[in-house]
């Protein structure tokens, strides 16, 4: 799904990626993980395309990632998923999960769809799939932060991209809603066969979802190993403090 | 939150046009001295004073405790309440009609080259200046010279500075909108005109309905003043008691003006209640 060679990215004299070659098929589930400051939203933003490598070719699902155009073309490759609280707050949920359409639809449908909702089944469907049906028509403001994230998710599953990019997915969630919101996100991937990407800074709930874990520091690549591989030591190194004791760990 | 509440996608770069804080210091100093300095440069003592002020003012507070309310000045006082009503409803209509498509071609939003983008917003932006640079009463009086006495004049008159004033707030507000969530519909696919119709306008929409309201408030005490040029209405009627000095029908007038007003105020007070709520 992603191939990167020596892809690289620097801001200023700060070398946020060091060249890295890595490959991530159709289907794994890959956690970033690693201290703060460590590359894994600059590595994220990159496989998003939401900006161009410094250096090294990157292309994702078998296509150069320079030639991929934002819009609908990206947008059926790769779908973000937000962290929260980036929904449009004062919109019935149905037309935050309708926006998933949106690259579909031309300018009648998405304008009349503000008016009577358009292909509303599809909304419904994935809303019960995310375990909100009750939601469709309350404003969006008004749902829980968990809430909302399974809003952003039910707008994926509309979107329908192969490969889904999550930065700290369940980071603005208490323990117990992260471990149910990443299950459900877990379980869409798997029964999608979507390619799933996320940075994560609980561990254990890391190595229990995600099959393979990337591990970044510095900028650096410092493992890239199964999650049942992983060891404690490896785990500490990883997020073991410098001598300065500058960067703290979540 | 560091880096970390980022969602993948480009950074906002939140384009602000505030100056920085050091310099909003030195800012303030100015217009405070400008202010100062134009207080004495009004000549507070010279003017023409009415010589027995005290006794017309004296009539005038008299005939506020007995408003005349006789059949015949009541039926004139409802007809101009309403026909003032009726212009600034139309004026502040066709207003919101031209602010709409001007205010989101002057914020630029649409265009995604930077270029074509700066180009529209100023060339927008300049025009919906040049229509509020001119009061709505130096309209009315330039189309009275040109169509004459037609209740057109009152519409457009208040339609155009309205849209001015309008088109700009929208197009401000339109800018200054969170940018996640826009970020994350282009993710999701939307194209500019998308994002404005599922990003930008939704999440103005309770602001700009306030404001709009606002205005049209604003519009019925303008639309009562512009018909002091002929017009007719709730100001042409004050003004044509005033000059036979029949004060007590200037108080019905005043009273139906300021009940217009306050009527309105409690229903678009309702209104945005409901929006926010
Ligand atoms: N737009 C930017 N401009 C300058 N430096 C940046 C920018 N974005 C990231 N950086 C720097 O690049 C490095 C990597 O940042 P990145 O956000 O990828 O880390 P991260 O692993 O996501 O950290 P966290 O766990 O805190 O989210 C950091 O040192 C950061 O300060
Ligand atoms: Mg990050």
């Amino acid at each position: 799904m992603f191939a990167l060679e020596g892809v690289a990215k620097r801001y200023g004299p700060l070398e946020a990626l060091a060249p890295l070659t890595l490959t991530i098929a159709p289907g794994e589930r890959v956690a970033l993980m690693g201290p703060s400051g460590g590359g894994k939203t600059t590595l994220l933003n990159l496989l998003a395309a939401a900006f161009p490598p410094d250096a090294g070719r990157l292309s994702i699902a078998g296509r150069p990632a320079e030639g991929l155009r934002p819009g609908r073309e990206l947008a059926r490759l790769v779908g973000i998923m937000p962290q929260g609280f980036d929904l449009v707050p004062s919109l019935a949920v149905v037309h935050n999960v309708l926006a998933g359409r949106l690259g579909e639809w031309g300018f009648a449908r998405s304008l009349a769809s503000l008016v009577v909702p358009r292909e509303r089944e599809l909304a419904r469907t994935a809303l019960a799939r995310v375990g909100i049906p009750e939601k469709l028509y309350e404003r969006t403001e008004r749902l829980s932060g968990g809430e909302q994230q399974r809003v952003a998710l039910a707008r994926l599953l509309l979107q329908r991209p192969r490969a889904i990019l999550a930065d700290e997915p369940v980071s603005a969630v208490d323990p117990a809603r992260a471990e149910a919101l990443l299950a459900l996100l877990v379980g869409i991937v798997a029964e999608e066969g979507t390619t799933l990407v996320a940075s994560m800074h609980g561990v254990p709930l890391a190595l229990r979802h995600f099959s393979r874990v990337v591990a970044l520091r510095r900028g650096r690549l410092v493992f890239d190993r199964p999650s049942a591989a992983v060891t404690p030591e490896e785990i500490e190194a990883l997020y073991a403090l410098e001598d300065a004791g500058t960067r703290g760990v979540a | 939150m560091a880096s970390g509440a980022t969602a993948p996608g480009i950074r906002a770069l939140r384009s602000r046009r505030r100056p920085p804080l050091h310099r909003r210091g030195l800012l303030t100093l100015l217009l405070v001295s400008a202010f100062g300095w134009s207080l004495t440069a009004v000549p507070w003592g010279a003017g023409l004073v009415h010589a027995n002020g005290a006794a017309v003012i004296g009539r005038i507070l008299g005939a506020l405790l007995r408003p005349d309310l006789s059949a015949g000045t009541l039926r004139i006082a409802l007809a101009a309440t309403w026909r003032t009503f009726a212009y600034a409803t139309a004026g502040v209509s066709l207003a919101i009609a031209l602010a709409v498509p001007a205010g989101v071609l002057a914020s630029g939003v649409l265009a995604r080259r930077p270029g074509v983008r700066a180009v529209s917003a100023t060339a927008f932006r300049a025009g919906l200046g040049g229509l509020r640079a001119i009061h709505e009463l130096v309209w009315a009086w330039l189309f009275v010279a040109a169509i004459g006495l037609s209740p057109w004049v009152a519409v457009l008159a208040l339609a155009l500075p309205y849209a001015g004033i309008l088109g700009r707030v929208l197009a401000d507000m339109l800018d200054d909108v969170p940018a996640a969530p826009l970020r994350a519909l282009r993710a999701a696919g939307a194209r500019e005109w998308q994002v404005l119709l599922y990003g930008r306008l939704p999440m103005v929409r309770a602001n700009m309905v306030g404001y709009a309201l606002y205005r049209w408030e604003c519009g019925i005490r303008s639309a009562a003043i512009m018909s002091f040029v002929g017009l007719g209405g709730l100001g042409y009627q004050i003004q044509l008691s005033l000059d036979d000095l029949r004060f007590r029908e200037v108080w019905t007038f005043v009273g139906c003006l300021v009940a217009l007003v306050v009527l309105v105020d409690l229903w678009s007070g309702a209104v945005r209640r409901r929006l926010s709520a």
